[in-house]
């Protein structure tokens, strides 16, 4: 395996420091890019075959490619530092640990597509890693990284850090400038508001996600010849019944089963049960699917909702009850809903209701008919992907764990918990 | 540009860039929507209105996709059925279905969609959402959160119409809620419009609210009469009483929007202190006589009246009709020059010189890159102006406002330059200067140098402006030369100067001839003198006719036999008080032709009970000269009568004949003598002759007045919700205006030690009056502003109009 550089320096004690940064070879690749012509930036980073981190997965030169070349349009590039996806938890590695790498890849993108204020849009509940943001920030203004002349470049960029106030929708780029415009975080209608014509103050704009910004620092500071040799490496964050939750960083299409292990396994005398292989909002597969590569493939598996998204691994063992999981996940969709379209604020909030009925011993046998076919009304009629986002855990656990299900209406008792118990109880 | 698509096995070609939910409307495929609504870009939220399209995915919401060539298109597929039944379902899960009572009942468009496309059953088994409700939000919105469906018109209204964020969401996810910050009073001036378009019984009026069914009530077209903007209405009405007034769609008017005076201003229709006989004055006090008794009693004091010795003031309360039958009556029968529908205008003021209205249609508001708004406080008197201006400003407009007190919809307003009162003609001539490329040096009235400066470029880069002057623009100290300069800018700009000047249908009074010295149609008198004495069959008095201040110091000095006041109320509508009370001393008799026993009419020796608006069939004329009609609503209270009636009883009483079988004989008089007359279209004044020198009576421009010895000076102004004969008697007016209000600016309270909310009391030579503070920067410092109509605290108490300003001081109680 190539050697580890996103998380490389991390854990340096220095880390949000600018010599030590400059020392360690950082805004190289921001020297390097300034250099070059802005299309050549991109085409750069279009040749590295970087896709965006955030979970969408979109090349991240042919999404550059599509703001206009005309210097006079006032273009914006926004940071989706927003990261909310549950389970997801590299961003924030990152932003604590690395700052300038982002800072560096922010004036990288900003170059490349003509923008000249930046904004980092950073989760409220963020508060260390906007400490180290302001530092790194200060710092990069006073050494000349950002500002009105970069390196004596002639190019010019504003950074501006601003917060979120704790929606998760704020996360999906559309809410995510409404909000940052000041307004209530609800997606916008695309089209015509695609961000990349009709973005921040309506002006075209990029979004990018954090991770992809350090990626894109390292793509100009190695070339994208480099970065294709390292496997395209990416940041798994494993949570869940593992010994070692944290951030990993493997090469693309690393199997499930690896991803784990790279987590230290799972916990002694526990089997794996079921994980949601790309945050929340992604399907819950079962043992088979445990030798599936992690990649954007992962979405033509036979599983429907089956994906990549923002590689968070929630691993689950055996003494996990399926349905009380997917009772939580469903409550969060229900207090994260934006309240905008209704199949995605009602049918949330009426699956949780019938969740917790199951839950407290008062399912009925025409439950799993109503789930399903609550779930199939919000399937495809939704406004934006978050209530898109409910389904899947509903398919896969009643595909894989229709038993767990039944017993519990049934019995009005949870048999895993049962199980578990016994264990200990033996 | 055209595409053709077929939408459930229809063909049909509509404009590139039509929506699929329009073409499917256009192909005669009706298909159910909530959150849409077409005055507003599509939402895409409440997901009723998916369709299939072959090829796509899924299925896609037919309000926001574009009809593109080849489309096929179904509404009707399975699937769609599916959607749109587990869409109704998801809605009625929490709504509260409680039909039978909700006002929205059997209007409702869940209530018919559910009907039309709904599951039939409901899956739902589990508890309800529970919401405390009603919630009052303000004197006439009403809250109920479990009704509502989300699906944000109101909020967007707000925002995208209105300009007003009156409404908001809170919360997220099912526990969202439409509301205002902490619940506190809905602040707007459009809030019915919410009603109208809630397609749910969620906002509903208190003064609606548990009345009526709608099936109940018959509509009745309708005009407002309030502002003079003409929106067209409908009344609904039940037995003889009108339950709420509606929007009637009017596309070059009011679009399909009101005002909340329009909407909630019906009140003193049903209003018991309507007078319902006439009132003879008898050993000092008024008491009820016959039609007969009181119209011999007029007939007879005006035929004893020496000649030019009566004088008929008012008219704006009247139809078009009304007022021409009024204007023949009083130029034939009575024989008098004197007559004039325009009571609020200061003596000597520049507005008795120019035609009131707008040069430009309303709609064309919408159109302008740059308008110039001279003292005008559009929200307060002609809201629904504001309404196409700012679709103007969406488009990028540039408004330059100038006014003595900023303005409500100051975010909308590029440049806005607070003047200093009486000093407004300065800036406005440092504004021309300045859009001829000379700049001023110096700061202007309290305006900054560098705004005027920043106002002349936008200006100067318009290509379509527009320039409105408005009342506080003409009757302010330095009204001559505001005109004059306004003027000149206008004629700089190639334009003809719009004034935004009158209420009620005083546009439709001055069409029919209630103006000193003008035939009907606003052509000079003696022009058509051999026309109107040929359909008249009379010759008519010759003279110079007086306008109505004139006709008020004539009376004061003794000079006439006989007022007669006709749907005015001088007494409070004359910006100087004192001169009323001297008119009514000095005129030996006095009859008063109104609705209510008003102040003029307490004093008055015989009173004649009128019919309003709503009760009245004809037309009526709006700002921008549009002659609409309006139809009866209601019949009026007792024996009182339609003003022509009136009229034409008492010609008959003094021996002339002048009788009409109803008002389309009169309209097709009108039309004899003003060929362009037309319903429904604009008519426009015949250009009278250039306006007359200055009067050499008018107080001259006040230059820099400053206020002796800590005294501030008084601005009056115009408030939307006041509490005057009409509005005082409808309730909802009446609550949405309070208690009447000063405006201090902090500094001055603060030297007064008055604070927010607390009674004051000011003081000029003339008089004192009690008034509630507000404190406000609208106005700079030196300046208290109070709004006129608030009959029972009159303002007009303070002023006397022989000075150019008014000097107050301000105390606490």
């Amino acid at each position: 395996m190539a050697e580890s550089f996103l998380l490389k320096y991390v854990r340096e004690a220095d880390q949000g420091d600018l010599d030590a940064y400059v020392a360690r070879g950082g805004y190289e690749g921001l020297r390097r890019a300034l250099g070059m012509a802005p299309e050549q930036v991109i085409d750069e980073v279009e040749q590295s075959g970087l896709r965006g981190r955030g979970g969408a997965g979109f090349g991240t030169g042919r999404k550059w490619k599509f703001l206009p070349k005309d210097p006079a349009v006032t273009k914006y590039l926004v940071v989706n530092a927003d990261e909310g996806e549950p389970g997801t938890f590299k961003d924030r590695t990152l932003l604590e640990g690395d700052p300038h790498r982002l800072l560096e890849g922010i004036a990288i993108a900003s170059y490349a597509i003509g923008a000249h204020q930046a904004f980092i849009y950073l989760r409220r509940e963020f508060h260390r890693a906007r400490a180290v943001l302001e530092r790194a920030l200060a710092q990069a203004y006073a050494k000349r990284y950002l500002g009105q002349d970069v390196q004596g470049s002639g190019y010019g960029l504003e950074v501006v850090v601003a917060t979120g106030a704790g929606a998760y929708i704020a996360g999906e780029e559309t809410a995510l400038l409404e909000s940052l415009e000041g307004r209530r975080a609800m997606p916008r209608l695309k089209p015509p508001f695609y961000p990349a014509v009709k973005g921040l103050y309506m002006q075209p704009t990029a979004l990018n996600n954090v991770e992809t910004l350090c990626h894109v620092a390292w793509i100009l500071a190695r070339g994208a010849a480099w970065y294709r040799e390292q496997g395209m490496p990416i940041l798994f964050s494993v949570s869940g019944h593992v010994q070692r939750p944290g951030v990993y960083e493997l090469p693309l299409g690393t199997p499930i089963r690896q991803v784990i292990e790279a987590a230290g396994g799972m916990r002694p005398g526990r089997a794996f049960k079921a994980c949601f292989p790309g945050g929340s909002s992604s399907a819950i597969l079962p043992p088979p699917y445990l030798d599936t590569p992690m990649d954007y493939d992962l979405t033509k598996v036979d599983v429907y909702g089956s994906m990549l998204g923002s590689a968070a691994v929630i691993v689950m063992d055996d003494t996990t009850c399926m349905v009380e999981v997917v009772a939580r996940t469903v409550e969060f969709y229900r207090e994260e809903s934006c309240g905008k379209c209704t199949p995605c604020r009602e049918g949330t909030v009426w699956m949780t209701q019938v969740l917790e009925r199951i839950l407290h011993g008062q399912g009925r046998a025409e439950d799993l008919e109503l789930l399903n076919g609550i779930a199939k009304g919000m399937t495809g009629t939704c406004f934006c992907p978050l209530g898109e986002s409910v389904p899947p855990a509903i398919y896969s656990t009643m595909r894989f764990f229709r038993q767990e299900y039944e017993h519990h209406i049934r019995t009005g008792s949870c048999d895993v918990k049962a199980a578990v118990h016994a264990g200990a109880a033996r | 540009m055209t595409v053709t698509l077929t939408i459930d096995g229809r063909t049909v070609t509509v404009p590139k860039g039509t929506t699929l939910w329009h073409a499917a409307k256009a192909a005669g495929v009706d298909i159910p929507i909530f959150c849409y609504h077409d005055r507003m870009p599509p939402l895409g939220a409440c997901r009723m209105c998916l369709v299939q399209v072959e090829k796509a995915p899924k299925l896609v919401t037919s309000c926001t996709l574009e009809a593109a060539e080849s489309m096929v298109v179904h509404t009707t597929a399975p699937e769609v059925k599916a959607a749109q039944e587990g869409i109704l379902e998801y809605l009625l899960i929490n709504h509260p279905l409680d039909c039978p009572i909700c006002d929205k009942g059997g209007e409702c468009p869940l209530q018919d969609q559910t009907f039309r496309y709904g599951p039939g059953r409901s899956r739902y088994v589990e508890v309800k959402r529970d919401f405390a409700k009603p919630v009052s939000l303000g004197r006439v919105l009403v809250l109920d959160r479990e009704r509502c469906i989300l699906c944000w018109r109101c909020v967007r209204f707000g925002e995208i119409i209105a300009g007003d964020d009156a409404l908001k969401g809170f919360e997220r996810g099912f526990q969202t809620e439409v509301n205002t910050p902490f619940t506190m009073p809905v602040e707007s001036k459009f809030i019915g419009n919410t009603i109208a378009i809630c397609p749910v019984g969620a906002l509903t009026a208190r003064t609606y609210r548990f009345v009526a069914r709608p099936w109940d009530n018959h509509r009745v077209s309708s005009v407002c009469t309030h502002c003079g903007v003409g929106c067209a209405v409908y009344f609904d009405v039940r037995g003889n009483a009108i339950m709420r007034t509606q929007a009637r769609e009017s596309p070059d008017v009011n679009d399909v929007w009101l005002c909340d005076l329009g909407f909630f201003g019906h009140g003193y229709v049903a209003h018991p202190d309507r007078l319902t006989q006439p009132l003879i004055r008898r050993e000092g006090g008024l008491t009820p006589a016959s039609w007969d008794e009181a119209l011999d009693l007029v007939a007879r004091k005006i035929a004893a009246a020496r000649p030019g010795r009566t004088a008929l003031l008012g008219g704006a309360r009247m139809t078009n009709e009304d007022a021409y039958v009024a204007a023949r009556v009083f130029r034939t029968a009575v024989s008098t020059t004197h007559l004039d529908c325009r009571l609020d205008a200061r003596p000597g003021s520049p507005s008795l010189d120019v035609p009131w209205g707008m040069t430009t249609p309303i709609a064309d508001l919408a159109t302008r890159d740059a308008v110039v708004l001279v003292g005008c406080d559009l929200t307060e008197e002609y809201p629904v102006l504001w309404l196409r201006l700012k679709q103007a400003v969406d488009r990028g407009a540039s408004v330059i406002a100038l006014t003595p007190k900023a303005l409500e919809i100051g975010r909308a307003v590029a440049h806005h330059l607070v003047y200093r009162h009486g000093e407004g003609a300065a800036v406005v001539a440092a504004l021309a200067e300045a859009r001829a490329g000379r700049p001023p040096g110096a700061d202007v009235a309290g305006v900054a140098h560098g705004r005027i400066a920043l106002a002349a470029q936008a200006l100067g880069k318009a290509s379509r402006p527009l320039v409105m002057i408005g009342k506080a623009a003409l009757e302010g100290p330095d009204g001559a030369a505001m005109l004059e300069q306004v003027g000149a800018l206008s004629e700089a700009l190639g334009l003809p100067l719009s004034v935004l000047r009158g209420r009620g249908n005083v546009f439709g009074a001055a069409f029919a001839g209630l103006l000193p010295d003008t035939a009907p149609g606003g052509r000079p008198l003696e022009e058509m003198r051999a026309d109107l004495e040929r359909v008249w069959g009379e010759a008519l008095p010759s003279g110079r006719g007086m306008s109505a201040p004139e006709i008020v110091e004539a009376a004061a000095a003794g000079d006439l036999d006989v007022l007669y006041v006709a749907g005015a109320d001088p007494a409070t509508d004359l910006p100087d008080r004192s001169r009323w009370t001297a008119a009514r001393r000095g005129a030996p008799f006095v009859v008063v032709q109104d609705a209510f026993l008003t102040e003029t009419a307490q004093g008055a020796d015989v009173v004649l009970p009128a019919l309003v608006i709503p009760e009245k069939d004809g037309t009526v004329s709006n700002i921008e000269g549009r002659v609409q009609a309006i139809e009866a609503a209601v019949a009026g209270p007792g024996e009182a009568r339609a003003d022509w009636q009136i009229m034409s009883a008492l010609a008959r009483r003094m021996g002339k004949m002048v009788a009409y079988s109803g008002w389309a004989e009169i309209a097709d008089e009108m039309r004899s003598l003003i060929p362009e007359l037309r319903t429904e279209a604009i008519v426009p004044l015949a250009p009278r002759a250039a306006a007359p020198a200055a009067d050499a009576r008018r107080p001259a421009g006040a230059g820099t007045v400053r206020p002796p010895d800590g005294s501030l000076t008084l601005i009056v102004g115009e408030a939307l919700f006041d509490r005057g004969a009409m509005s005082a008697r409808s309730g909802a007016i009446a609550d949405l205006a309070g208690e009447p209000w000063a405006l201090l600016h902090p500094e001055d309270a603060a030297r007064v030690a008055v604070a927010d909310g607390e009674p004051v009391v000011l003081t000029s030579r003339r008089g004192s009056v009690a008034l509630r503070a507000r404190l406000s920067t609208a106005i700079l410092p030196g300046q208290v502003f109070v709004p006129r109509g608030y009959d029972a605290a009159p303002v007009s108490a303070l002023v006397d109009a022989a000075e150019a300003v008014t000097h107050v001081r301000v105390a606490g109680l």
